[in-house]
């Protein structure tokens, strides 16, 4: 009963340090001591809801009109919780350093106190367990986002976009609200068994609906095509902490409403209910990255590929959907698995990556890669932090996101072979979405080696870019936490994928993991359930190579429990760091024995005949993304606008700029219409106030009569 | 692309078959002449007069002509006391003796694919447009292995046109030397090879040969893209082996 009191302490700690950074000048140091205690207890309470075995459940404070609240800890919850501390960690103490920019500017009391109440109504949306103090807490945090989103009220842009934020969210609350009062009045109760309860009551067309607003409500916090749009404005517009906050657990909640619903509350019975989830999926990853590639503000590039690595999550998940509608148990919990674990990974390095953008947007001044440049010579550690995020997000082994990235591409790309059951209809959608999730991986890569080459590395493009500063010690110690953390899930994936498996998979009562990661690849190795024939076979294929040596080899197999043939697929991140690094020794040791008798000379670069190669001249961001800009040309659709400007006449240019502009898809096809539809309404409604008092007077007395002749023909 | 494409099937003019076959299109050369030793006394001064860029000269009562000042101006063929030989064909680039030595030592690789890298020295850009029709459809360059860079870095060989202004000097240095090795410069055009019309003169040199060592020089002025190719194959030693497989070809027959 431990979890309970740590919980306790945890929001006792968030109370302190909202009522502390009141009183106090120094909310930066308050957030980083209290914030980081508090994540600390969030921590602890994950690991020891991580050993409870069954949910731990509870009832506390009755309230008037809201009635009795309770409260829920199991896997899933844990994981959650676990992950949030892991991120506010670092970003607390990140928060130290970085909040000094805004002194005598903002009120940095006010955010102390948005700041930890923020940290607190998030961990209360995965704890509580019914309706009523589930939607309080939901939009606590809608609103506290929204008030840490706007932080720097005083630029219009920001303002705009916290707006936007805000009113989205209340959108997909109502939508939530909806269809969470349809599960509980079937089920007679607002607590989340009755909610369960009411799901086995619903008929078919009633169950859709539940599905579809509560993907819909989920989907906007999590950011998923087509309400995406907030958030590439909400991020730019955020203060760095907040954003990797946004993006490392508030995304997490839209995403884990989503999982909550369709796997546990009310679990997903129609296949065609999982290929919704899919598609969307498919095509927020695909929308995203394209985006993402193409975006030139470090931030805004960042939240684009938020959406794509959410649209991940939201299609492996969605597939397990349809495994576990399908009845194909081992395959719905290898998408569960590979969900989770890509949410985990998500959550960790874009964290990493926005707390790397912030430092360098606060050291240098700027967040247009056209513009920065070089700053591996000045600031080394965020660079090599950055590095690791990148390669991190960009699925390349052996960090972490390569191990969640290639279970989910096996476990679309398998399905065919070895799920007899599925239709050709589902068939046909799992391979144009893993087409679309492996052009998604590709695309990442180009991304991502252009958001790190064209920050970090070659010259200096711009003035702030040259005269930017190194980053401080609470700065590199929070990047530090979140890179060896990435380094540690893509090392270790034997040890993450069978807690995973016992935490996530509990709803469904069914574990995926005997048939993913054997039993005698883990360090003890008793083998009870699998005979010797079939042990031999493992054997002689190599699997048990550095048995003794390596402490987590970290091989993940997927097998098919038989003695012939066992191995579906097989992937080690440990075996490859050994692999990748004989082979670059390798390539090393025969360039030098090709080339020793070579001779070598150094020459200036060619600056096609100038002085000195002038920065402006070198390889830009744009420059490196142009072909994917080219190649989407249809999806992106950019309005050019070309400005001349000429002396004497026509011929004698002076200058010739152009400008592209490009719109959100999102924007244009869905957002747009709606917000102009919205604007003749309120045209509509402004030319009823003519600003004369005999008009209004006339409304009043018009609708008292109204109400009484009302209250005359109805009672 | 299109364009040329229709254009070149419409007027059915299709790419040369030079080296296989020479080009016998009229107007392909603007020709140089011939000195002829017949020429001596009052006819060979007077004639030598009339060349106003010191192409002709006299040297032991006898015509000499210095291909490397000569602008194809063509008063010696029209208006001269005895008309001059013209020869209209354009195979007119050589090797220098460094060029000769260098070629024994180029390894059979860079003969298929050679990568140029053009210097402006200060030309009047007559030979730059010649330069750019290498690349056109009409002689197409590309199909003998021959290929434009934009970065000295990457190039073999280094094609210069011009007097070399003083300007240009230090950048021809500069692109000469960044140049990897074995690296081959070609002389373009009579400013080139001796300062043409231009030099040397109190902006500019007479020619590259006494800043970086040359391995061609094509006379013309311009020379004609065919002279330009047949530099290109002379430098690579492609052109001596052509006509060894074209002579024995005419000896069989």
């Amino acid at each position: 009963m431990i979890v309970k009191e740590i919980l306790i302490v945890f929001f006792a700690l968030c109370a302190a340090g909202s009522v502390i950074s009141l009183l106090t000048k120094k909310a930066h140091l308050v957030i980083s001591i209290f914030g980081s205690l508090a994540s600390v207890s969030l921590v602890a309470t994950g690991i020891l809801g991580l050993g409870l075995g069954k949910p731990l459940n509870w009832s506390q404070w009755s309230f008037p009109i809201f009635g009795q609240m309770h409260f829920h800890i199991d896997g899933i919850t844990s994981i959650l919780l676990l992950l949030t501390g892991v991120v506010a960690l670092p970003v607390s103490i990140f928060s130290n350093g970085y909040l000094q920019r805004y002194l005598g500017k903002y009120s940095l009391r006010s955010f102390g106190v948005m700041y930890h109440l923020l940290l607190a109504s998030i961990a209360a949306v995965f704890v509580t367990w019914d309706v009523m103090s589930f939607l309080v807490s939901w939009e606590a945090m809608s609103v506290l986002s929204y008030l840490c989103v706007n932080f720097e009220h005083r630029h219009e842009e920001n303002t705009h976009a916290g707006l936007l934020m805000l009113v989205m969210g209340e959108v997909g609350t109502l939508a939530i609200a909806i269809s969470m009062f349809i599960l509980g009045s079937a089920g007679g109760g607002l607590d989340f068994e009755s909610l369960r309860l009411g799901a086995q009551e619903l008929g078919p067309g009633a169950s859709w609906a539940v599905f579809l607003l509560s993907f819909f409500g989920f989907g906007v916090k999590a950011g998923i095509v087509p309400v995406n749009t907030w958030l590439p404005r909400a991020h730019p517009a955020a203060p760095a902490n907040i954003s990797a906050l946004l993006s490392g657990v508030i995304l997490n909640l839209g995403l884990y409403g989503i999982i909550r619903m369709n796997l546990d509350l009310a679990p997903v019975v129609s296949v065609n209910q999982g290929l919704v989830v899919v598609i969307t999926g498919s095509i927020t990853a695909l929308v995203g990255i394209l985006y993402a590639t193409i975006d030139n503000d470090m931030k805004r590039m960042l939240a684009h590929s938020s959406i794509e690595n959410i649209g991940i999550i939201t299609a492996v998940f969605g597939a397990g959907l349809v495994f576990s509608a399908s009845s194909d148990p081992t395959l719905a919990g290898l998408a569960f698995i590979a969900a989770f674990y890509h949410l985990i990974n998500h959550s960790i390095y874009k964290a990493l990556l926005f707390l790397g953008a912030g430092s360098v947007d606060a050291r240098s001044g700027t967040r247009d890669m056209n513009r920065l440049g070089g700053l591996i010579k000045i600031m080394p550690w965020t660079s090599l932090m950055f590095l690791i995020g990148a390669m991190s997000i960009a699925a390349l082994p052996p960090l972490n996101g390569f191990v969640s990235e290639w279970l989910a591409l096996q476990t679309f790309l398998q399905s065919a072979t070895l799920s007899s059951t599925s239709s050709t209809l589902v068939r046909v959608t799992f391979v144009l979405c893993g087409a679309a999730l492996a052009l998604t991986a590709a695309l990442a890569v180009t991304c991502f080696v252009k958001a790190f080459a064209m920050s970090f590395l070659g010259k200096a493009r711009s003035a702030q870019a040259r005269s930017a500063k190194p980053a401080g010690g609470t700065t590199r110690l929070s990047m530090g936490i979140l890179a060896l953390t990435c380094i540690a899930l893509g090392l270790l994936p034997t040890y993450v994928i069978p807690k995973l498996d016992e935490s996530v998979n509990v709803p469904r009562q069914r574990h995926a993991v005997e048939s993913l990661v054997p039993a005698f690849f883990r360090p003890q190795d008793a083998n009870p359930i699998m005979d010797k024939a079939f042990v031999d076979e493992f054997h002689d294929l190599g699997a048990q190579v550095g048995k003794g040596l390596l402490p987590g080899r970290g091989l993940v197999v997927l097998h098919r429990g038989q003695a012939r043939n066992p191995v579906v697929f097989a992937m080690s991140t440990s075996y490859t760091v050994i692999v990748l690094g004989l082979l670059l020794a390798m390539v090393f040791l025969l360039v030098h024995l090709f080339t020793r008798k070579r001779t070598q000379k150094t020459r200036a670069v060619w600056a096609g005949g100038l002085e000195n190669l002038p920065p402006e001249l070198t390889y830009t961001a744009t420059g490196f993304s142009n072909p994917v800009r080219v190649v989407f040309n249809t999806v992106f659709r950019p309005q050019k606008t070309e400005t001349r400007h000429q002396n004497v006449a026509r011929h004698f240019r002076s200058a010739v700029s152009k400008q592209w502009e490009v719109v959100h898809l999102a924007d244009r096809w869905v957002t747009g219409p709606i917000v102009h539809v919205l604007d003749k309404l309120a045209h509509l409604a402004a030319s009823m106030h003519s600003g004369r008092i005999n008009a209004y007077a006339a409304y009043m007395l018009m609708a008292l009569v109204l109400v009484l002749l009302a209250g005359h023909l109805f009672t | 692309m299109s364009r040329w494409l229709t254009e070149g099937l419409l007027t059915h003019k299709p790419t040369t078959a030079y080296p296989a076959r020479p080009e016998s299109t009229a107007g392909i050369s603007p020709g140089l002449p011939v000195p002829s030793s017949e020429l001596t006394g009052q006819a060979l001064e007077q004639l030598v007069s009339m060349c106003r860029v010191g192409a002709l000269s006299k040297e032991k009562n006898t015509l000499g002509f210095d291909d490397g000042r000569c602008i194809h101006c063509m008063r010696c063929k029209g208006k001269s006391p005895k008309e001059l030989e013209w020869d209209d064909s354009y195979e007119w680039a050589r090797l220098t003796k460094l060029g000769e030595k260098n070629l024994a030592k180029l390894s059979a690789s860079f003969k298929a694919s050679l990568y140029i890298r053009t210097i402006d020295a200060g030309a009047c850009a007559a030979c730059l447009t010649e330069i750019s029709l290498l690349a056109g459809p009409n002689y197409n360059m590309h199909r003998l292995g021959f290929f434009m860079t934009p970065t000295p870095r990457k190039a073999d060989v280094l094609l210069v046109s011009g007097p070399v202004t003083d300007h240009m000097r230090d950048h021809l240095l500069e692109a000469y030397d960044s140049m990897p090795e074995p690296k081959r410069v070609i002389a373009v055009g009579a400013c080139a090879m001796t300062g043409g019309v231009f030099g040397p003169s109190f902006t500019c040199a007479a020619g590259l040969s006494d800043m970086i060592p040359v391995d061609v020089v094509v006379p013309g002025c311009p020379p004609p893209p065919l002279a330009l190719l047949h530099a290109l194959l002379v430098l690579t030693g492609r052109k001596q082996q052509a006509e060894k497989i074209r002579a024995l070809g005419s000896d069989r027959s």
